[in-house]
Formats: structure tokens, sequence, C-alpha cells
């Protein structure tokens, strides 16, 4: 689910000035994690496809895999405006017009030839479905499974009704952990390296340390950081290459960059009007634009769900080397799309109370089965139980069809103009301004 | 003459002028069909209202533009979406509104609304112009009417058809089926009309349903659509001969609180 940022664009318009050192460490990263990947040739290492919800990358990179996210393929082809073809071939191939957007980006993709403008796309060597939350992920990887005749790897994560994880769902996953080691080591031929795989965690930790000291910082007033637009560009590291070194200290770049921006006053906007609580997949198709309708109204996003879809580590998870197996089942079950709603609404009340949000944005994907659905509840909610204006807006994460932005522009436009006058009547004490 | 001004209301299907004097009396109205240039369109209708007013251009000392057009509107100096000046607009003819459903050309909108006139909550009709005033065109079309005659015919009704679809691309399709089945037109336009308000309903039930409620826009003026509503909700609904101008009322209402010492 979440970007790459492989665009060399910044959305926006014009770059602001803070967008510096980190994006363009953010940039290198992305371009070449897919150079190597065009160029895994002699001698080949082997690839695996993989969810990016509590996705098992850490074990993976023990065995030398590179791992692919199609989730992070399908919405860089959004971003660069590519994925229209593929989605129009997978409907040609049969995939209804109701299907997820990522899932027909993918299978479009593939049967194209794998070519981005990004680079080539590798074929996949073994398929690790590495979690459940969504039930598409696992029609999707035994579609892919049958198209690519490549052996496929069913991890079911139990879905979280309860905040701590129960020990009988924590064994069960240890257990289909200790299956994926077998698995891969029959599909490798190598021995499993518990060492090297408490070596990998111990990076991925540092990564996580440093990403939560980044969205942390959209507690301050001003936010110093956009966390729902920014925040997309800097989930790369932390979901594709957790567990590099290059991943945590690129964590350390943002977070020098933060500490300059409050130390010099450059905020995302010259005027932080609204401070806000985003939920929900970006319209990646429109990107650009989607910012530009927030940004003229001086609202700035404070906090951000989607951001969390590769872990909650800011609600304090961790890899731990020391429990390698046991935190890297708790990460899974922990996915921010396998919480149950309670839950859900827990963490977003517990954001909006910790980060100061005037206001929520809700953006539901019209082809999602999963993360969007109960969107329209939850509005409900925060409206009438916790008293928090909300905007629901619905297009769609990777179909451009489905965006249309002079109605998206025109509920945006009218939201905040409400939020406005409401301002203007409680700073007048409750006189009318007219 | 300082105290005037203009909202400009550009639409997906109209364009629609309000003059406002002193005392916020409107001075004169104007509303014509929009074409290829929208520029053009809002300037002929600020004219047009201008000239029913019997004042001159020069006069308007503010104008406001809203609508899908608004930002069409150059020669405004104020910008506002039309879900605050339909809010504004029905507040100003019905103080007691809590609730304005909006049905136009190719849209549908609940806006629920404070004392005050200001929004507090509002839904819309997504990327489809099912159950607008465009699927009653496509409807009156096939049927051999005017779309100014439905209304009063669907009230005639003896034995309203059920209609479960309000999508425009295959209205056509469906009124023909009910045709060729030899059902009586009435009966057709009274099934149409109930399907919009079934539907419509569920849009206003999103924000809360509560009384008044002041239906504004094109199709306010169908008392078919009137009725049907009136009756899906089991309260008769405020309607005014200026209910399609409600968005370019609410538009210079907001103009007005921008003038030194305006208060609409
Ligand atoms: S959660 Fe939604 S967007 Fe993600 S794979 Fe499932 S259906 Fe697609």
């Amino acid at each position: 689910m979440p970007e790459t940022g492989g665009s060399s664009e910044t959305p926006g318009g014009a770059a602001p000035t803070f967008l510096h050192d980190a994006r363009s460490l953010q940039r290198k990263l992305v371009e070449e994690y897919y150079r190597d990947l065009e160029a895994n040739e002699r001698p080949r290492r082997p690839v695996a496809y993989m969810l990016v919800g509590g996705n098992l990358a850490e074990i993976l990179r023990s065995f030398g895999f590179e791992v692919v996210f199609p989730e992070i393929v399908a919405l860089n082809c959004a971003i660069k405006h590519q994925s229209l073809d593929n989605i129009l071939h997978a409907e040609s191939l049969g995939y209804g017009l109701d299907v997820c957007g990522y899932v027909k980006n993918d299978l479009g993709l593939q049967d194209l030839g794998g070519k981005t403008s990004f680079g080539r796309i590798p074929r996949p060597d073994v398929l690790v479905c590495s979690f459940s939350g969504c039930y598409v992920y696992v029609k999707w990887w035994e579609a892919l499974a049958e198209s690519y005749g490549a052996p496929l790897f069913m991890f079911d994560v139990p879905y979280m009704r309860e905040e701590v994880p129960r020990k009988e769902d924590i064994d069960y996953l240890v257990g289909q952990l200790w299956e994926l080691v077998h698995f891969l080591e029959q599909r490798t031929g190598q021995a499993f390296d518990m060492d090297l795989l408490k070596r990998v965690l111990i990076e991925s930790r540092r990564a996580e340390d440093g990403w939560v000291e980044f969205l942390r910082a959209g507690r301050l007033r001003p936010s110093p950081i956009e966390a729902y637009f920014e925040s997309i560009f800097y989930m790369f590291p932390i979901n594709v290459l957790r567990g590099t070194p290059e991943a945590a200290d690129f964590y350390d770049v943002v977070n020098t960059e933060i500490r300059a921006r409050v130390r010099d006053q450059t905020y995302p906007l010259p005027e932080e009007k609204f401070r806000l609580l985003v939920e929900g997949v970006p319209p990646y198709t429109n990107y650009r634009a989607f910012w530009d309708f927030f940004r003229k109204w001086g609202a700035v996003s404070v906090v951000a769900t989607y951001p969390k879809v590769g872990g909650l580590f800011d609600r304090g998870f961790r890899h731990d080397p020391a429990r390698p197996f046991e935190s890297i089942a708790e990460y899974s079950l922990g996915a921010y799309v396998n919480q149950s709603w309670p839950l859900r609404r827990k963490i977003i009340a517990d954001y909006v109370k910790e980060y100061q949000a005037d206001a929520a944005l809700i953006h539901g994907i019209k082809s999602c089965r999963s993360f969007t659905a109960g969107q329209g509840d939850l509005r409900d909610w925060l409206i009438h139980d916790q008293g928090v204006p909300t905007l629901y807006i619905e297009s769609d994460h990777e179909d451009p069809r489905y965006f249309a932005p002079a109605q998206i522009k025109n509920r945006m436009d009218a939201f905040f103009e409400s939020l406005e006058q409401r301002r203007a009547v409680a700073i007048a004490g409750g006189r009318t301004p007219a | 003459m300082s105290g005037v001004v203009a909202g400009v209301d550009i639409g997906s299907t109209t364009a629609k002028c309000v003059i406002l004097g002193e005392g916020s009396r409107v001075l004169g109205k104007s509303l014509n069909p929009v074409g290829v240039d929208i520029v053009k369109d809002a300037e002929h209708a600020l004219e047009a209202a201008v000239q029913d007013a019997h004042l001159s251009r020069s006069d308007v000392a503010f104008v406001t533009g809203t609508g899908y057009g608004r930002y069409k509107v150059y020669f405004g100096q104020l910008v506002v979406t039309e879900i605050s000046c339909h809010a504004r607009g029905a507040n100003f003819l019905f103080p007691g509104t809590r609730l304005v459903v909006d049905i136009g050309g190719q849209d549908t909108k609940a806006i629920r609304i404070n004392e005050r006139g200001e929004v507090v909550d509002f839904a819309m009709n997504d990327k489809c112009a099912a159950g607008t005033g465009r699927f009653l065109d496509v409807c009156a079309n096939a049927l051999g009417c005017d779309v100014g005659e439905i209304g009063p015919l669907s009230l005639q009704a003896r034995h309203a058809v059920k209609v479960t679809s309000t999508c425009t691309v295959f209205a056509e399709s469906e009124v023909t089926s009910y045709v060729s089945r030899g059902k009586d037109p009435k009966d057709i336009l009274a099934g149409l009309h109930a399907s919009i308000a079934s539907r419509t309903l569920s849009l206003m039930q999103r924000v809360g349903v509560e009384p008044e409620i002041t239906f504004t826009g094109g199709v306010s003026q169908n008392e078919g659509m009137v009725h049907a509503l009136g009756r899906r909700l089991g309260v008769p609904v405020n309607v005014s001969p200026l209910s399609q101008y409600l968005g370019a009322l609410g538009a210079a209402l907001h103009g007005w609180e921008r003038l030194p010492g305006g208060a609409a």
C-alpha cells in the first residue's frame, strides 16, 4: 500500500524549500532499488513477492532474497500515470471493474512483460503471501502463483480484536514462521542463519526508531512535517528496505532535517490554519492535485493512519533481536489493516488528542474491499461521537477514471469554508459573524 | 447605489444571478443555460440581472461567484462553494431550515445547517448523475413530454409503477420497458419521482434528517418532486419561487457581509 516515491517530481507544485536532503536521498534509494532489481542477472539473487502489511522482509532478507512488493510497484505506476494501461489490460483479461486497482495493475503489468518507466520488474521465484488482513491478498497471490507457476507460501495472520496479542496467536504464527524457514531452505538450498536474522533485526529496529521520531514531529505546533503527503515519500525505506543499514541511516538524515526545520522555523506551509488527521490510501493517480486542494486552505496533515500500514511502530512496537520470531509474529498481528474497527477507532481517537487535530479527512478507495470498508461509519462516529468535523472523499488509488477533480475540490472547499466559518464564530465568542 | 451586491451561480446546466440591494431586497435576477464559454455565460448572467434590476453594471459594488464555474467569474471579488451559498440562501428565505436538499442538473446535495445558516455537515451524490435533474430530462424525453409537464402529470397517477433504478444512462431503456408493458406514462412518472425521492432520502439520512427541510435547485420547481419528497419524508418541504436561485442568492448574501458595514 505505501509509496515508493519513485517519482522524480515533487507533488504539489513548486517544491517547498524544506524538501532537500531527505527527499533527494529517498529518490536515490528508490532509483537504486529498481536499478538493482533490473540488473539482478549473474549471479542472480532469488526474488520473492510479498505484501507490505505485516511483511516478513527480515526473514527473506536473511536468505539473500530480493523483495518485491507489487502494491508498491502498482502505486509507483499510478503516480507515474502508467496504471491505467495496466488496469485496462487486466480488464481485457477478464478482471472486473470492481477488482482492487493494485491487483489489476500488477496482473496487467506482468502480462504486458513487467516493463515500467522506472525499471523492469522481475518474475518471482517464490510468492510469500505474508499477510491476510485483506482477503483480496489471498486470491491475488493465488492468481500470481497460477500465472507464474511459482511456489506459494501462505502466512495466515489472525485478525486482531484485542489490543494485546494472545499467546495462542503468537505461537500459531511462530509455528508458521518455522515452516516458512523450512520452505525457503528447500527453495534456496541454504541453511537458515539465526545470527544473520538477528543482525537484520538490529537494523530494522534502528530504522523503526528513526521513523517514529519523524512521525512524532507532527505533534509540534506548527507541525514541521506533512504527515500524509510527505510521510508517503519517507515510507519507502521503512517498508521496502527495512533491515538494511541504508534504511536506518536514511531516517538519521530525515530527522536531522526536521530538527533544522524546527530551528529555522521552516514549515510545510507559511501558516498552519488547520491541523488534519488523514485516514485512507491516497489517490496516487492525482497525488499532486489532491495535495494542492489541502494546501490552498492552509491545511497540514499532522497525523495519518496510512503511513502505518507497514507497521504501528509509533504505538510502541519494535522488532526485537532478542525475541526474533515472536517479535516478527507480533509485528504481523499489529499491522494497521489487521485491526478490528474498535481498535482502529481507538488509534484514531488517540491520534486526534495527541496531535491536536482540528478535523479529519477520509479518502476512500472505490475498488478496495478491506482498508476502505467501514470508513463511512468511521466518518459518522468521528462527527457524532467525537465531535471531530470530518470529510469523506472517494476516488481510487490506482484508477484515474474514478478521480473527479471538480467534485473533489468542491467538497474540500465547502468543508474548509465551514471550518473557517465555525472558527470565526468561535473567535467572535459565539456571536454571528453576519 | 453602493449597497448593491450580486451573486453569480454557474452550475452544470444553468447560470443564475441575483442582485441584492439595501435590506437584502432582491432587485433583479437572471437565469440562462450554460454553454461552452463559461466566462461569457457568467458575464451574461450578471448583465441580464442588472438589466432586470433596472441598474447599470457600475452600481454593483461586490460580486461573489459560486457553483462549479465559480473560478470563471473573473470579475468577482469572492468565491464561495454553492454548498455554503445554498445554506446561507435557505437560512435567509426560511430561517427555521436545518436541512437543505438541493437537486440540480447533475448532482444532489444534502446540507445540514445551523440557526446561523452555516454548514454543519453535507453529503453529495458521487460521480454519477443518477437521480438528478438530468435523469428526469432523459425520462421526459423518452416519454415524449416536456420536462415542465412531468411533475404535474406524475400527480395524476393512479398506480405508480415501482422503479428501482435511477441510472441516467439506462433511464431511457427503463422507461421504454414500462411503456412496452403498457403502463400509463403518468404511473411511470410517479414511479420515477418516487424512486428519486427514496434515493435523495438516503443521502439526507447520511447527514441527519431534521425539519425544517428546504428543497432547492432546478428540480425543486417540479411539483411532482416536491410532493414525492414530502411524502417520503412524512413532512412538507419548504420551496420558494426563488429556490432555483438560492445558490446565487446565498452568494450575494456572502458578498453583502463583506461590504463595509454590510449585514444581511
Ligand atoms: S486493502 Fe484494499 S487496496 Fe489493499 S489490497 Fe486489499 S482491496 Fe486492495
